[in-house]
């Protein structure tokens, strides 16, 4: 894994134009904000308070209105989407090697070393059993694991995540969470992970974001003891930071004009 | 067991329709030259079999001919369009013309412009004609409709226009392209057969100059015969496009998830 740069936002904002009225709508305004180098955080805010396109943003698949950023390469960022967005008609195998092998012009990686990415991003989400699988064969759980998969095998060191454990049901959604805390642990890539449950950005983040209508509202720094590496869940921590978040995320818009 | 049966259920209709007609000829006195009895269509398909071969190779070949161009130019076409909105703009209107203006009022003009020498040519480019339309706007349809979530991740991965085109909009059109495939398959058959009808006299020996040929000459049982022919030849296509569908689809795509 290469050097994770800083990612900073100063004072973004994003306005589109509404096609049918004509009027401008603004999703984000005045965002100022620091992505440390191999840092965990969490967006949290209601739907529609602009933390996708501020996601989105941080990608470069949309360019900012107003404000500056620093500039990110596409090629240092694996995006895992709310759906799995896999291509049907290739394997999951096929799917996770698809961005290596595009991007080979440039890398110009190896056939060997593309195996090896592969097979081991495959094994990071415990899917290396079901590489001849087609997604249709798989269920949902297993689908966002191929996606996450297929952001890992590029090894990059920022990675964007748009509410990618929302549609899945509980269990799962845990198990997942562990798998992301231990890959992050392990390879220390910056996370940036959009959601919208408070539970979630606790368990998984160092610290929370969290936007309405917008702009950021709040910063929350998410304390969690050094050696409960097993039940965080359980911890008192934990507890206290679902309950400041909570708070965090009632709490009135703090309206800038 | 019942599947099977259920799948022969169509050929015992056919079968059982025949029989009432041979009945019901007989039994009425038609005259053979109104409505000859499926026998005698029979006979008239045994002595003619070696001249109605070679009709229809012709209007197999003219239609095979017409409908690779078809799915060539229209995808050729629709990747173009889909591509360059500009020239979609300058161009659909003409599409659409050549598409709406009834093919049997331009054949005479084609085939004064290539049938003069050429005239298995002037067919192929009327049968072409009319089967090209739905092969290009189901493949245009086809590669718009990918999602945009798709085109998000080719994007993140740096891909360029054409690992664009080959990895994601191709296969994700490719049950719209099919679909497509199988309409123009059966209207190249149906150009073909128009394309002879308006080439006339002498000028090609398809299948449905055979039946021409036959009416003029009141030969009933030869021009079923040649109908016949040329309806197994429509349903062999469909079949076979159908075929084609389902080995490239049945995979991957939901349509084919129970069989599959």
């Amino acid at each position: 894994m290469t050097r994770a740069p800083d990612l900073a936002l100063h004072n973004i904002g994003l306005t589109y134009r509404q096609p049918r009225s004509g009027g401008d709508v603004t999703a984000l305004r005045d965002i100022t904000a620091r992505f440390a180098a191999g840092s965990f955080t969490a967006l949290v805010g209601p739907s529609g308070c602009g933390k996708s396109s501020l996601l989105r943003l941080l990608a470069g698949l949309l360019p900012p209105t107003q404000g500056d950023m620093s500039a990110v390469t596409q090629s240092d960022i694996g995006f895992v989407f709310q759906e799995p967005t896999l291509l049907a008609w290739r394997s999951v195998y096929d799917n996770v090697a698809l961005p290596l092998k595009i991007a080979n012009r440039k890398s110009g990686l190896s056939r060997a070393e593309i195996d090896t990415r592969v097979i081991e991003a495959l094994t990071w989400v415990g899917l290396e059993a079901r590489a001849k699988a087609l997604p249709r064969e798989l269920s949902g759980g297993m689908k966002m694991r191929v996606s996450l998969a297929r952001a890992l095998a590029k090894r990059p060191p920022i990675l964007l995540m748009d509410e990618p454990f929302a549609a899945l049901d509980e269990l799962t959604r845990f198990r997942l969470d562990d798998d992301l805390r231990t890959i992050w642990q392990q390879q220390k890539p910056t996370i940036i992970f959009v959601t919208h449950s408070v539970t979630e950005a606790a368990y998984l983040a160092e610290r929370a974001l969290v936007m309405r209508e917008g702009a950021l509202q709040s910063e929350v720094v998410i304390q969690r003891p050094k050696n409960s590496q097993g039940n965080f869940r359980a911890a008192p921590e934990f507890h206290a930071t679902c309950a400041e978040l909570g708070e965090a995320l009632a709490a009135p818009p703090a309206r800038a004009s | 067991m019942r599947e099977a049966l259920l799948r022969l259920l169509p050929l015992g209709v056919g079968v059982a329709m025949l029989g009432l007609w041979e009945i019901c000829v007989h039994l009425t006195q038609v005259q053979i030259f109104v409505l000859p009895p499926p026998s005698a269509i029979g006979t008239a398909l045994v002595d003619n079999f070696a001249t109605l071969m070679g009709s229809l190779w012709v209007t197999l070949r003219i239609t095979a001919l017409a409908f690779f161009w078809a799915v060539v130019s229209g995808l050729a076409l629709a990747i173009i369009f889909t591509r360059a909105r500009l020239i979609e703009l300058a161009l659909y209107p003409y599409v659409v013309t050549l598409q709406v203006t009834p093919v049997v009022a331009i054949a005479p003009l084609i085939l004064i412009w290539v049938g003069f020498d050429h005239v298995d040519r002037a067919l192929v480019i009327i049968a072409w004609i009319v089967a090209f339309f739905p092969m290009l706007t189901n493949a245009v349809q086809g590669l718009r409709s990918t999602e945009p979530q798709l085109h998000d991740v080719m994007t993140l991965a740096g891909a360029n226009w054409w690992q664009r085109l080959y990895y994601l909009e191709l296969p994700a059109a490719l049950p719209a392209m099919l679909t497509g495939a199988k309409i123009s398959g059966g209207l190249a058959l149906i150009g073909a057969v128009v394309a002879e009808f308006v080439a006339g006299s002498g000028a090609s020996t398809g299948l449905a100059w055979r039946i021409i040929e036959a009416g003029n000459r009141l030969e009933i049982a030869s021009l079923f015969a040649a109908l016949a022919l040329l309806s197994a030849l429509g349903i062999a296509l469909f079949y076979a496009l159908t075929l084609l569908e389902w080995l490239v689809l049945r995979r991957w795509h939901d349509s084919f998830a129970k069989s599959g």
